[in-house]
């Protein structure tokens, strides 16, 4: 059953084996599966629930409908825009379903630096081929390229640079481009549409527009959660509501999850790493029209600078970042382009001319979260390395774009820098563009402000999901994830959050605890 | 014509970094664990122009007593800014003053964009409304700095009351400030007036954009069923 909070007055009490706390990748993933095993399950949603006739493909409505604070977040300094879902689905609604599994690097990683040993590709194979059954993910269909992946290809070839068509969570895909709004057409296999029914079917009870304020702790053991139903517009509140568990499992994203335990624990590992992968944008004029509306945004990745690379003696020799091929809608095209004026509408202009790709730094730095008079702030800086990353990325985005045959390319900071030729890529490319607030700026894969690990001084959560203060409390989503995946990290929360729920139902059996 | 203070148009106008984007021995690549990095080295080849470690430090501590500053400064009565009040506009959440700023700035940089700016303005001023806070707070404090800063660009009138070319000019000083917190100050103001500009109909004759498919075409979704839904 989907309750809305936004259609209730007073107050709601209720009561279940487990309660998840967000109802995305994370959360959704975790909540069915356990539903569906028995499990008595009660999920939380700050936003709202929205449905494919909801989905106006207007990017005003979009943002304000299910983004997080009206998709008008940024860092402390506003250099950075944060993008992420407030809705039933979570992120999934407006993700462009890009699923890779980690890259088994990651992992290595993980398993040697946070001692989480059962993180091996063969522990999480059968999660994600579930997954990726459940969700009919497949590598995108050649249809389904627009012009601006075509020509990106074309770039990538011409300099035998590696690059793919990702696998993504889509069936029968028609093209239309608004994925990042909503589905109007319930193609996209968001959590909204494949999970979030099973759960419901199963006898789960979802709550929308329900915002948790307190996580309930008896004697070192979560015992439930509390909070407010709200008025999906306003935020007003419409009444409280209560839920006692024998499991609450926080599943709110990197920002949620982290807002919520700064509200209730004293605990020094919240939010003190917050990964984004800042997304820069390079747009390139190819002086005629291109199509870069249609098809999916996202249907060609360029692989070949994933991971840093180094001189024999340990220099920075290039790479730490994936690109992808991105189509925007005019009023966020609007607010990456140069200029002002008469300048700008006059590149406005050129909007349908336009190709476009960003970056996923694989940042070393992280930001953090943190409580600044009682306000969730963010703080993130590209610094040392990841500096190097973003320059090395304007450069390679350009060498694709020249080699496709752009007439120019355009790096959208406020100097207006405009490359022809290899010697301007060598010239005019520097850091300064990648200054905070330089150019536009924004992060999307929010990841690692209540890390899973074994030492309790440095993740909130150990090796299983469980908080090392607090029994019966876990964490599944984003947050938990230990560092940048390097990729798009939808299906490796999903996966991840899969794995946790098979150890919760092994571990306490459908009775609970 | 625009007056700039001479350090601002130096940063703006130098030359790239000869050495940006290159790598020197052995740096960068600290373990997140390792503590975090001071921005930009002071020793970093890659630094942009003009900007060092100290210079950020400047900044900082500049952007505080800036916003400080901010707070101190009145809000401004209808009858200073009546722009609102001859908009017809009912504010939600800016100020009259503020409100003014906005379209004043709304007025400099859409140029012949075929959105009124006080549309653009009175949508904002919703907008901020329903975000609430930190966000409308943040955009106050930006309106206020813009309209009382212009003394740092050397220009002894306010941003309301400078013609349409000179606040064009004077934005393009914050555009390209050294100053982190300028360079976020135009940012911000332009972020919005672009979006809530070009998310309005009447752009798509500059644009080309022919609208989302669910305006043109009609294609049923998928069912799907959510069982009971209250």
């Amino acid at each position: 059953m989907i309750i809305q909070g936004t259609h209730r007055t007073g107050d709601v009490r209720d009561r279940a084996d487990v309660v998840v706390v967000g109802t995305g990748a994370g959360g959704a993933t975790l909540a069915v599966y356990l539903a569906e095993r028995g499990w008595d399950v009660v999920m939380l949603e700050k936003g709202g629930f929205f449905r494919a006739e909801d989905f106006t493909q207007r990017e005003e409505d979009a943002l304000a409908d299910f983004n997080g604070r009206r998709g008008l977040d940024t860092t402390a300094d506003n250099a950075i825009f944060l993008n992420y879902a407030e809705a039933v689905g979570g992120t999934t609604v407006h993700y462009w379903g890009d699923s890779f599994r980690t890259p088994p690097d990651r992992l290595q990683r993980w398993r040697e630096k946070f001692g989480l040993e059962w993180m091996t590709e063969e522990e999480l194979a059968p999660h994600f081929d579930a997954i990726e059954q459940e969700l009919g993910i497949h590598i995108a269909e050649e249809r389904l390229l627009n012009e601006n992946n075509r020509l990106v290809r074309q770039g990538c070839e011409a300099l035998g640079i590696e690059a793919h068509i990702p696998p993504t969570a889509r069936v029968d895909c028609i093209g239309c481009g608004w994925t990042q709004f909503g589905c109007a057409y319930n193609r996209k296999t968001s959590q909204l549409i494949t999970t979030i029914p099973r759960i419901s079917k199963s006898g789960g009870r979802i709550y929308s527009d329900a915002r948790v304020e307190r996580i309930l702790v008896e004697n070192g053991r979560a015992t439930g959660v509390e909070g407010v139903l709200v008025d999906r517009a306003t935020k007003a509140p419409r009444g409280r509501f209560r839920v006692d568990a024998d499991l609450v499992v926080l599943a709110g994203g990197a920002l949620g999850t982290a807002e919520l335990l700064l509200r209730n624990f004293d605990d020094p590992t919240v939010g003190r790493r917050f990964y984004i992968n800042p997304h820069f944008w390079v747009f390139a004029d190819f002086g005629r029209e291109i199509d870069n509306v249609s098809g999916i945004p996202c249907a060609y990745v360029v692989h070949e600078w994933r991971l840093v690379r180094r001189t024999p003696s340990g220099e920075y020799a290039g790479g730490g970042y994936i690109m992808l091929t991105s189509h925007q809608s005019p009023g966020i095209t609007a607010t990456m382009l140069p200029e002002t004026g008469a300048a700008h509408r006059e590149r406005m202009r050129k909007y349908r001319h336009l190709g476009s790709l960003m970056s996923v730094i694989d940042e070393d730095h992280p930001g953090r979260v943190y409580l600044d008079g009682g306000v969730r702030k963010t703080e993130f800086r590209l610094q040392g390395i990841d500096v190097l990353k973003a320059v090395d990325y304007l450069k390679n985005a350009s060498r694709i774009f020249l080699a496709a045959g752009a007439k120019e390319v355009w790096i959208p900071d406020v100097y207006g820098t405009v490359v022809r030729s290899e010697q301007d890529i060598q010239e005019r490319i520097t850091a300064r563009s990648v200054q905070p607030n330089a150019q536009f700026c924004a992060g999307s894969h929010l990841l690692g402000t209540a890390p899973l690990g074994t030492d309790p001084r440095d993740s909130f959560a150990g090796p299983t999901g469980e908080a090392h203060r607090v029994k019966g409390l876990y964490v599944a989503d984003g947050a938990a994830v230990p560092t940048s995946v390097s990729v798009d990290p939808s299906l490796t929360i999903m996966g991840v959050a899969r794995w946790i729920a098979a150890g919760i139902h092994e571990r306490h059996g459908r009775a609970g605890v | 014509m625009p007056h700039t203070t001479g350090s601002e148009a130096a940063a703006a106008d130098r030359a790239p970094s000869p050495g940006g984007g290159q790598v020197s021995p052995g740096r960068g690549h600290a373990s997140p664990d390792a503590g975090r990095a001071a921005p930009f080295p002071a020793d970093h080849p890659a630094l942009p122009p003009g900007i060092d470690r100290r210079g950020f430090l400047r900044t900082a501590a500049g952007g505080t007593a800036a916003i400080a500053l901010a707070s101190m400064i009145p809000a401004g009565c209808g009858a200073d800014y009546p722009q609102a009040t001859q908009d017809g506009v009912e504010l939600q959440a800016l100020s009259p003053k503020e409100y003014a700023v906005l379209r004043a700035a709304a007025e400099a940089i859409l140029d012949n964009v075929p959105v009124p700016p006080a549309r653009i303005a009175r949508r904002i001023d919703r907008e901020l409304a329903l975000a609430g806070d930190p966000i409308l707070t943040d955009m106050k404090t930006v309106l206020t700095l813009l309209e009382h800063m212009t003394l740092l660009g050397g220009r002894l009138r306010r941003f309301t009351a400078l013609d349409a070319e000179d606040r064009v000019a004077y934005l393009h000083t914050w555009a390209r400030s050294r100053f982190t917190l300028r360079r976020a100050v135009f940012q911000a103001t332009r972020a919005f007036i672009y979006f809530f500009a070009y998310c309005d109909d009447a752009t798509r004759p500059i644009t080309g954009f022919t609208g989302p498919w669910r305006e043109r075409v009609e294609i049923p979704a998928y069912p799907v069923d959510f069982g009971e839904v209250v």
